[in-house]
């Protein structure tokens, strides 16, 4: 509404300039004038203060709202890394020999493996869990997309460029979901004051980066990252559905 | 040699027992395949192989893996829950993400078969049960029932804690009918299911999955049956019915009222001959006969007599009047007069355009100028139309078109209005555009000779005058006959030269004069032009009427002295006269002369007949 007001106003200025001697003119200003005032008051978006603090007037699924939104995102996430995967796959069909030996470079994190294990971990371990997996995996990314060279193989390296940069894209922002959502779960009193959010440098030893020569990734070191890539985003929406259900048990879980 | 004996007859008994063996089909157990394996729950899972063939002998199998990032071997912990030739991996041994490589190995006596190696990872080999306690009930919705679907998870998939979400599927069929009809249902568990058939039975069956795996079966079938609801659905179709009828009564009513149009656009109607006063039914019954007699219409082609109006065709009568009086022309005063001439006047045919006021001088100058042999009439019209165009003059005829005047005879005047050309324009001091008069084929003479002059204005004398002067002009020292003609250049030289007030005098075609001979007193002495006839008559006034100048006065007025054979001129009357009377006294050229009256009949008044003369107007 910044536009529209400056626009009319211009307009009924004008008006009046031109009007000065024809009533007509003048009294169809006025009732412009009038018209515009009433519009500008009536339109003003009424606004509510957003939900956070989950107190008496609030509904009270917000922050379940804003739960089903990141798993949601998540959801997308993995869903595009799997079919990168089998993409992959594809074209990597004759080297699956290899496959035995391939080492994720976040199998430093201790994720739990089952069940029982995801649920002694507790909501805090659980998203310091979370957002270390995320946090691994920005910058192998970025670099997976800048090694997406066209001359070797192109209708992969075509598909998967592009879904790279969108996968990095949904991870930054499932990222800042999850601190975000983190957040409001301890204003909540959900997340006990133990949790310590950890530097992003101590999540995952540098070491481990040397995992991917950077800047020179072939077409092998290109189909593990992405099986990687897969697990890594199965293993955050399991969790993330699992936090979830642990905190607002409903009708969904 | 003695001890070799035995090692040698040993090596020959396993020669013998394995040929032996060899012979009976006893052979190393043949390669297992691992199948699948699943996982109902994501929390343990099983493997299925598929034996090879045993070789005859006993043959066990082991299954075989290691885990991902680890070289320990371990065996399978569990052969039997799930049945032959399976592997259950419970809680403890299962882990997810983490890829398993599984080998199968066969053995018997006679040797052992390792299977090709599976890699699994649990978490995308999870197929879960199907769902249960199906609940398909028939829900009435204002008569229209439908029915509502509801099941719950399986029993082992632990949705509840959100490690597991399955998402479900529908399918309905009609008993009867072969198609399933498959429904998305997502992740609720309770669907309805719409647009029944009456009376119909129904299965239903579910099935589910994990967002990533695989398909369950198909839950057990649970039948329902859909109660009648006919008289329902009939009155949907009355209504139906009845609104279809009504509009259908409407399109008939439309076409109906519409009927002859919509004949006549669809099947338009032949046309048929149309000859005037000719019977169609002549051609159908007559015979040739009186098709032909009545082919011969009276009145076609039509002739001559026939009135005016019909043809359209304008055309101008000329009529030379002999007992045309004689009108000087002075003032406005005579207007009335005239109009009562007019009046009397009136009720001669064969009055032509000559007698009105609007034509000129020079339109009667022209007929005098054309042969009046053949078609005099028609050749007048042409060139009056094109004079007329061309004219500069634009007459005011204000009294022309009053019905008094025309005491009813006269058609309808069309009215030409003519602007003066800028040249002309240009040169006069008042330039009244004047309404001109194209005379209507039957023209009635409605104004005599003497009424034209009543129709111009002071103001507008110059034009006449000018055109007046067109017709005449003479050169000094020349005697030659006076041409009369209706150039533009002329009228306008005429117009340069003359001054704004002019009268004209009713016009006379019929009359024009030649220069006899100039005499030495600087007088030109006129005559008639003996050999142009006048207005279509073909009547010459041969009378030698013409005027003599009497002098000069100051001011370029060339004075002419009536010198009428029969009559006494009314030389009190002084006639000023338009010339372009050059001052030049080098060479006395008389450039426009009045022309002399050629017509000396007096009227009973006394009045010269002006049709020839014209006043000029003094600079």
């Amino acid at each position: 509404m910044g536009v529209r007001p400056t626009t009319a106003y211009f307009i009924v200025l004008w008006i009046f300039r031109n009007a000065q001697s024809n009533s007509f003119l003048l009294s169809s200003a006025w009732f412009a004038v009038l018209t515009l005032l009433y519009l500008e008051i009536s339109m003003r978006v009424g606004t509510a203060p957003i939900c956070i603090y989950g107190q008496a007037g609030c509904p009270s699924s917000s922050l379940a709202d804003f739960f089903d939104r990141v798993i949601q995102q998540s959801s997308r996430m993995h869903g595009i890394s799997s079919s990168l995967h089998s993409e992959s796959e594809q074209n990597f069909l004759p080297r699956r020999n290899f496959i035995g030996k391939r080492k994720c470079h976040t199998y430093s994190i201790p994720t739990p493996d089952d069940k029982e294990n995801a649920q002694r971990l507790g909501r805090e371990q659980m998203i310091e869990v979370i957002l270390r997996l995320l946090e691994a995996w920005s910058d192998p990314l970025s670099q997976f997309h800048l090694s997406m060279s066209p001359d070797q193989d192109q209708d992969f390296n075509q598909y998967g460029s592009n879904k790279a940069l969108e996968i990095s894209d949904m991870l930054h922002q499932l990222r800042e979901g999850v601190t975000k959502m983190a957040d409001k779960m301890k204003i909540l009193g959900a997340l006990g004051n133990s949790v310590t959010f950890l530097s992003p440098e101590s999540f995952v030893p540098v070491s481990d980066f040397s995992f991917y020569k950077r800047g020179e990734l072939n077409s092998v070191d290109h189909h593990n990252l992405l099986f990687c890539l897969n697990r890594d985003a199965n293993k955050v929406k399991n969790y993330l559905r699992v936090l979830k259900c642990t905190t607002f048990p409903g009708t969904d879980c | 040699m003695m001890k070799n004996v035995p090692g040698s007859l040993l090596l020959l008994l396993v020669i013998n027992v394995t040929l032996d063996a060899e012979k009976i089909g006893l052979r190393p157990p043949g390669k297992p395949v691992l199948t699948m394996c699943r996982s109902p729950e994501k929390e343990t899972f099983t493997c299925w192989w598929e034996p090879g063939s045993d070789g005859g002998l006993p043959t066990t199998y082991a299954l075989y893996y290691t885990k991902e990032n680890s070289d320990a071997v371990f065996e399978c912990p569990d052969y039997h829950t799930a049945g032959k030739n399976s592997c259950f991996f419970n809680k403890n041994d299962t882990s997810l993400w983490v890829n398993y490589n599984i080998t199968v190995v066969a053995t018997n006596t006679l040797g052992r078969t390792f299977s090709d190696p599976m890699d699994i990872d649990v978490v995308y080999i999870v197929k879960p049960n199907p769902p249960e306690e199906l609940n398909v009930t028939v829900m009435e919705d204002k008569s229209w029932p439908f029915l509502r679907a509801s099941w719950e998870s399986p029993d082992k998939a632990d949705t509840r804690s959100g490690w597991i979400t399955l998402i479900y599927e529908l399918r309905v069929k009609l008993e009867d009918d072969g198609e399933w009809e498959m429904h998305l249902a997502g992740q609720q568990k309770v669907f309805n299911i719409f647009s029944l058939r009456s009376g119909g039975t129904y299965q239903v069956q579910v099935r589910c999955k994990p967002d990533h795996g695989f398909w369950s079966e198909w839950s057990s079938t649970s039948y329902i049956k859909v109660p009648d609801y006919f008289h329902r659905e009939k009155s949907m179709w009355i209504l139906v019915t009845v609104f279809a009828a009504f509009i259908f009564l409407i399109a008939a009513w439309l076409i109906h009222m519409n009927g002859h149009s919509l004949k006549h656009c669809i099947l338009p109607p032949v046309p048929g001959p149309k000859i005037k006063g000719f019977d169609k039914k002549l051609l159908k019954y007559g015979n040739s006969e009186e098709i032909l007699t009545a082919l011969v219409v009276p009145g076609f082609p039509p002739t001559t007599s026939s009135t005016c109006d019909d043809l359209l065709v304008e055309y101008l009568e000329v009529y030379i009047p002999e007992d045309q009086e004689m009108i000087l022309e002075e003032s406005k005063a005579e207007r009335d007069l005239l109009k009562s001439e007019a009046l009397r006047s009136d009720n001669d045919s064969g009055r032509g355009s000559c007698d009105s006021h609007t034509l000129l001088m020079e339109k009667c100058a022209q007929v005098k100028e054309t042969d009046i042999g053949e078609n005099p009439v028609m050749k007048e019209k042409q060139r009056h139309q094109q004079e007329w165009n061309e004219s500069p003059l634009a007459y005011a005829h204000k009294d022309l078109l009053s019905p008094d005047m025309s005491g009813g005879r006269v058609k309808t005047w069309p009215s030409v209005f003519s602007p003066l050309p800028q040249q002309s324009a240009a040169t006069l001091s008042q330039t009244n555009p004047l309404v001109m008069a194209k005379q209507h084929c039957h023209s009635d003479s409605l104004f005599p000779l003497g009424s034209t002059s009543s129709y111009f204005n002071h103001t507008a004398h110059s034009t006449e005058e000018a055109h007046r002067h067109s017709e005449f002009y003479t050169t000094n020292n020349h005697p030659q006959k006076l041409q009369a003609r209706s150039d533009l250049n002329i009228s306008n030289i005429g117009y340069s030269e003359t001054p704004t007030s002019l009268q004209l005098p009713p016009m006379q075609p019929t009359s024009y004069v030649e220069v006899q001979e100039v005499n030495r007193d600087n007088m030109v002495l006129l005559q008639p032009a003996v050999s142009k006839g006048c207005c279509g008559d073909g009547r010459i006034d041969n009378r030698e009427d013409y005027s003599k100048v009497k002098g000069m006065s100051s001011d370029k007025v060339l004075l002419l002295q009536r010198d009428v054979v029969s009559h006494e001129m009314d030389l009190s009357k002084e006639q000023k006269i338009n010339g372009a009377l050059e001052a030049d006294s080098s060479s006395p050229q008389v450039s426009t002369v009045s022309p002399a009256q050629n017509k000396m009949s007096p009227t009973v008044d006394g009045y010269v007949d002006t049709a020839v003369m014209f006043t000029l107007p003094t600079h």
